[in-house]
Formats: structure tokens, C-alpha cells, sequence
């Protein structure tokens, strides 16, 4: 088998775990994007999530076959992207088409949105954590590596591509204030929907996970970009060449321990809860026809909040239809043409 | 503050969203539940968790700070402030309210309450807890 054969029956298998694992990423009483009753989700919705998931691996089974034969009937298409790129396509869009016809099933179970809304008046803890100094930390990192790339200036390596010396911690730091902007108005402007108790306390945990994880990309951005930099200068030798990735390992593996800890507490902590504890919280507080294409996008002009709750996959999306998203939209475009322009 | 301090509001009801927020908020006050020197969530924040527009949130955190109960804090919501001074009876408010009342008791009246049991809701209505 080829490398190109190896790298498709990755993606293709990776894909299908993640879509398979999909519908239990939800909070206990959304369904494919769905409110329904919870008892009809741990229910009768079991036989709607079985008959999605054998859809999904029905699709990756038959793209890996596609994937594996196509070569035997076909000499000289073991090679190149199309051999990727055409099953990895195929399975991608089966498993999309089985989560948008489980998705439709689920609508005839949904509960109306409730008009009546309850919150609670006691403030928050809405800070970053570990403080503003903490959040600082970042562009410590980069403006300490500027300092000594301005102290050696005149001894930078000019690598194969022409780099500004700067470039790289300037992009960083427009990076790193893009992830703080993000965790700050995550912080700040995401909906509470649990009132108060446990369930309360579960989702207020949650989302300081999330916005530390932002935090925490922004600190392994900056010490990624600070050590390539200190690479590119002599006076420092090539101690750290070819190894320069494992930097931020060990904040990557924090991130991906908490992706473990998302699936076990499930999106909002809500599954880590006792049903008992959380008997006053239905659904997210968002309108299910606000979601659009499955559940994918949510797009409400009358809701205040700029982040709302994913129902497909964990943390935080985007309200599309608030202005204020659109301006943080707009940053995070922005944020690789400055790169380019600041880079090269 | 007390644990289990809510406002809550209905959509669908004919009461404005700011005078429901401001009623349950007034209820909370006067039943002692905010006391003096207790923070509110900041405009913002109310206004996102309850799903209504800021200015909604806004209107009622000012009617209650009109009224001598609230200061209001930039950018982070409002505090509970002691009324100490004795207010001013505004009776044209008060008149307004009274008829509102009379209103209120002549439909419970049609509902069968007898004026005896208006009486009593009233006076426990009147001392802060449940009719």
C-alpha cells in the first residue's frame, strides 16, 4: 500500500469515529441538534442514533473499499491526492447526509421553545482565569524575544525564505490578541443557562475550560514563534533543531486532555450531572429554527449573545446574525493577511 | 446574597419585559432578599442570559434606581443601596396604582373570591409573603 493509501484510511477513519461519537457530544436532551424530551433522547432516540451511526460506517466502509481496490482496477491511481481526496469527499458526504436525515426525524420529536426566561441575579464570575497577568503572559514571551532579537540584530540568519526578524513575534502577538478578544467575550457574553445549583456550577466550569484552553493556544503560539526566532540566530546554536515542535507539547496534550474531559462531561458539563440536578434545564435556550443546515450554523438577529452553545461538536459557535460576531469574524480573517504581510 | 435569586419573564405576556424584570427585581427588594451593598449582574450580561435586548435590562436597572433602590455602576451592573431617607409620597403614582388594584379586586371578585379572602391576600401581599 501506498503512503496516499495509508493517508486516506487515517482521515477516512478518524471522520467516521468523530461523526459516530457526534450525536453523544450534545447536551442529554438535544438530539441531533433537536430539543426533544430527554427521556425520549435516552429512549426511543437510541434506535434514530443507531440507524445514523449505520449510515456513517456504511459510508466509510465503502470508501475505504473504493479507496483500497480503485489502484488493483486502475494501475497508477495509487498515487496522488485524487486517491485521498475522492474517498475522504464520499464519506464526508454520506456521514453529513446521514446527520441531516437523522437530524429531520429528530424535528418531529422537538419541544416547543419555551417563551418564559429565567436568570439568575447573582453576578458571575466572569474574569479570565488565572487573572489578567496570567492572559499577559503571551506577549511577555514575544516582547522578551523581540528585546533579544533587537539586542542580535545584526547576527539573524537570513533563512531560505526572506523573514523579517520581527515578523514572526508580530504575528504572534496579533495572534495572541485575537485568542484573548475570543476568551474575553467568551467569558463575557456567553449565555448562563443553567439558573443556579449543580448544573449551574457544572456549566460556569465548562466555559472557564474553554476560555482557558484559548489562553493557553495563545501562550503556545507565543512560545512557538519566540523559540523559532532564538533558532534563527547563531549566538544560540541549533539546540533545539528539528525539535522545535515538541515546545508546546506540553500545553497541546493539556488541550487534548480536555478534549477527553469534554467527551466524558459532555457540552455545557451537563452529563457529568445528575438528572435530579438538573430537572430545571431544557435544551440550550436557543430556538431550534435559529439553527441552520443541521444544526451547523445558528443564526438569531433577536438574541443578544455573540456565542452560544454548539449543538453539533463541543464549546462555543457563533451567532451569525449579531453584528458583534461578524466584527470577531472579520479579525480572525484578517489576522493571516497581516501574517503575510508581516512575515515576508 | 441569598442563593436562588431569580428574574424571570414572560414573552408572551402583556406586561412589558422591562416591568416584568423590574417587578420581580422590586419583589427581591422589598421582601429583603437584595440588601443593601449586594451587586446585579451587569446590563450585558442580564440582558444576554434573559435573551432580550440590552436597553430592555437597561430600562428597568434605571426605573429601579429611580425609585431610590439601585445605583447604578458603569460597566458593572448596579448595587443595592439603602433607603434611608424617607421618599416623598408621589400621590399621582400612587392613585394610578390604587385603581390598578381596584381593577385587580373587582376581577377576583368575578373569579368568586369573596371580599373577606381579597382582604386576607392583601395583607399578606402587603407583609412579603405568598397569598
Amino acid at each position: 500500500m501506498t503512503s496516499a493509501s495509508w493517508s486516506m484510511m487515517l482521515v477516512v477513519s478518524v471522520n467516521a469515529i468523530l461523526f459516530h461519537a457526534m450525536p453523544r457530544f450534545s447536551r442529554p436532551d438535544i438530539l441531533f441538534a433537536v430539543t426533544v424530551p430527554e427521556a425520549f433522547a435516552a429512549g426511543a432516540g437510541r434506535t434514530l442514533v443507531a440507524r445514523y451511526r449505520a449510515i456513517v460506517w456504511s459510508g466509510a466502509t465503502a470508501a475505504l473499499a473504493i479507496g483500497l481496490l480503485l489502484p488493483a482496477f486502475l494501475p497508477g491511481s495509487g498515487q496522488g491526492g485524487m486517491l485521498v481526496i475522492g474517498p475522504v469527499a464520499g464519506n464526508m458526504m454520506v456521514a453529513l447526509a446521514a446527520w441531516l436525515l437523522a437530524h429531520r426525524k429528530a424535528r418531529a420529536h422537538a419541544v416547543p421553545f419555551s417563551d418564559v426566561r429565567v436568570a439568575s441575579l447573582v453576578p458571575r464570575d466572569t474574569s479570565l482565569p488565572g487573572g489578567t497577568l496570567f492572559a499577559a503572559g503571551p506577549f511577555a514571551i514575544l516582547l522578551a524575544t523581540a528585546v533579544l532579537v533587537y539586542t542580535y540584530r545584526d547576527d539573524v540568519r537570513a533563512g531560505p525564505i526572506t523573514i523579517k526578524p520581527f515578523g514572526p513575534l508580530v504575528f504572534g502577538g496579533v495572534y495572541v490578541a485575537m485568542m484573548l478578544t475570543m476568551a474575553v467575550s467568551l467569558a463575557r457574553t456567553t449565555r448562563q443557562i443553567a439558573v443556579d445549583g449543580l448544573a449551574a456550577a457544572a456549566e460556569q466550569r465548562f466555559r472557564r475550560v474553554n476560555v482557558l484552553v484559548l489562553v493557553l493556544t495563545g501562550y503556545a503560539v507565543a512560545v512557538l514563534l519566540s523559540v523559532t526566532t532564538v533558532q534563527s540566530m547563531p549566538a544560540f546554536g541549533d539546540a533545539l533543531s528539528g525539535r522545535v515542535w515538541l515546545v508546546p507539547m506540553p500545553i497541546m496534550l493539556f488541550n487534548f486532555g480536555v478534549a477527553l474531559w469534554m467527551f466524558r462531561v459532555g457540552q455545557g458539563g451537563q452529563r457529568a450531572v445528575a438528572p435530579a440536578a438538573r430537572q430545571e434545564v431544557h435544551g440550550d435556550a436557543t430556538p431550534d429554527h435559529a439553527w441552520k443546515v443541521g444544526g451547523l450554523l445558528y443564526f438569531n438577529p433577536r438574541d443578544p449573545a455573540i456565542w452560544v452553545e454548539n449543538r453539533v461538536g463541543f464549546g462555543y459557535t457563533l451567532n451569525m446574525g449579531n453584528a458583534r460576531a461578524w466584527l470577531l469574524i472579520g479579525m480572525m480573517m484578517l489576522a493571516p493577511m497581516i501574517a503575510a504581510r508581516l512575515l515576508f | 446574597m441569598a442563593g436562588a435569586l431569580r428574574v424571570s419573564l414572560n414573552l408572551e405576556s402583556s406586561v412589558p419585559a422591562y416591568r416584568q424584570i423590574a417587578n420581580d427585581l422590586r419583589r427581591h427588594l422589598v421582601e429583603e432578599r437584595l440588601k443593601p451593598g449586594d451587586l446585579l449582574p451587569p446590563i450585558r450580561q442580564l440582558a444576554v442570559d434573559l435573551g432580550v435586548h440590552f436597553n430592555t435590562v437597561a430600562l428597568a436597572y434605571r426605573m429601579l434606581a429611580a425609585e431610590g433602590w439601585l445605583e447604578l455602576k458603569r460597566r458593572r451592573g448596579a448595587a443595592v443601596i439603602a433607603r434611608n431617607a424617607p421618599r416623598a409620597v408621589d400621590r399621582r403614582q400612587v392613585d394610578h396604582l390604587l385603581r390598578q388594584l381596584a381593577h385587580i379586586a373587582a376581577e377576583l371578585r368575578s373569579v368568586g373570591m369573596s371580599s373577606r379572602q381579597i382582604s386576607l391576600a392583601l395583607r399578606r401581599l402587603a407583609q412579603g409573603t405568598r397569598p
